[in-house]
């Protein structure tokens, strides 16, 4: 079986993960067999699914290119973008379930509401005193202080890190990799006067030292951004605030 | 009781980090060294003489290196204990027995204190 480039076609089963809130107690599966392109991702084959057999599967999917953070779901229990994962690297039978360690709405698709607070919580943006009039020119910033912080700006927030989080699946309270990341994204940019204020919400209920530095989530993040390596950081600067606080009175 | 234990997080993070160091990387030499080696007389005579254990151990430098191997590793301990109880017992437990782990280090760490005071 050849499709029309002549690439050979191979028959695989997905076992997706269905669940319609207005139907089921509990989420089921539903297999479907398909002929994938030997250059097909796993999305495509979902798309190709939604598009030929069964319009009512829900997917997020958007840019196709790794960037928009949308598709990610676990593929064979792993946390994967699904337009960045391949399908060769699976066997005949595929499973997509969604996300772990989020609330399901529907199918593939899950909530993230809980996740953009966390992500609030951290204020991710340039915290200065006094903003600059603009007639004083532009913040500058030497390659050095890019460098700084420029691997945990990379994040797309595609909660992938969430889904592979031991802490997350067992602390709901716990910030998470991500949102952790950012704040320290923030904390590290030589034109942000923020961090005592991060570093306050760091030490908070959501604490930053919940994390046991199991590092599955730069085990699986698609972007390199190394959450972990973000949280440790944190956890020391967060002391060195703490400890710091004793010496330097601290004005409000 | 709660808020107290996060409260209390920067510090124990510090001596559990500490811990780590000391009881992954120095505690198994110190080990190995006094109760394995010496006694199977692997080491030069005379290396644990008592005078010369002595002279090192009250030396100033002597004193915190050994306040170090007693304390530090206490922190460690109940500080992975009180996660291991969480994954056993439920959150429930999180609390008294983080507390209860924690105050029998501070305590270990008083007697380490006092101990090498007294050497």
């Amino acid at each position: 079986m050849a499709d029309e480039n002549g690439g050979e076609l191979r028959k695989r089963t997905f076992v997706i993960t269905r669940f319609d809130p207005d139907k089921d107690q509990v989420p089921k599966t539903q297999s479907y067999e398909i002929a994938c392109r030997p250059d097909w991702k796993v999305l495509d084959a979902l798309n190709f699914i939604k598009d030929e057999i069964d319009p009512t599967l829900s997917h997020r999917w958007s840019c196709r290119m790794a960037v928009c953070g949308s598709c990610g779901m676990n593929v064979d229990g792993e946390p994967k973008l699904t337009c960045k994962t391949s399908l060769a690297e699976y066997g005949d039978t595929v499973e997509v379930a969604p996300l772990a360690n989020f609330p399901v709405i529907r199918d593939l698709v899950i909530e993230m509401d809980g996740f953009m607070e966390k992500f609030k919580a951290v204020k991710p943006w340039i915290i200065v005193a006094k903003e600059k009039a603009a007639e004083e020119g532009t913040y500058k910033q030497t390659p050095e202080e890019l460098a700084a912080y420029k691997q945990f700006s990379m994040c797309i927030n595609c909660m992938l890190c969430y889904a592979a989080c031991p802490v997350v699946s067992q602390e709901p309270e716990f910030l998470g990799p991500a949102a952790i990341a950012l704040g320290h994204r923030y904390n590290m940019d030589s034109r942000d006067e923020g961090a005592a204020e991060r570093n306050e919400v760091f030490r908070g209920p959501g604490t930053v030292f919940q994390c046991s530095y199991a590092n599955e989530c730069s085990e699986v993040c698609p972007k390199n951004v190394d959450p972990a390596a973000a949280i440790n950081q944190a956890k020391l600067n967060a002391v060195v605030d703490w400890a710091s606080g004793f010496v330097v009175k601290r004005g409000k | 009781m709660k808020t107290l234990l996060l409260r209390m997080e920067p510090i124990v993070w510090l001596l559990f980090g500490a811990g780590i160091m000391v009881g992954t990387l120095l505690l198994p030499g110190y080990l190995l060294t006094v109760t394995l080696a010496g006694p199977l007389g692997l080491l030069p005579d005379g290396a644990l003489a008592y005078d010369r254990v002595y002279g090192i151990a009250s030396n100033p430098i002597g004193r915190l290196v050994l306040l170090a191997l007693v304390a530090l590793p206490l922190w460690k301990g109940a500080h992975h204990t009180r996660a291991l109880a969480v994954d056993l017992l439920g959150h429930g437990a999180d609390a008294p027995v983080g507390s209860l782990l924690y105050a029998i280090a501070a305590v270990g760490s008083v007697l380490g204190i006092l101990a090498v005071l007294a050497l």
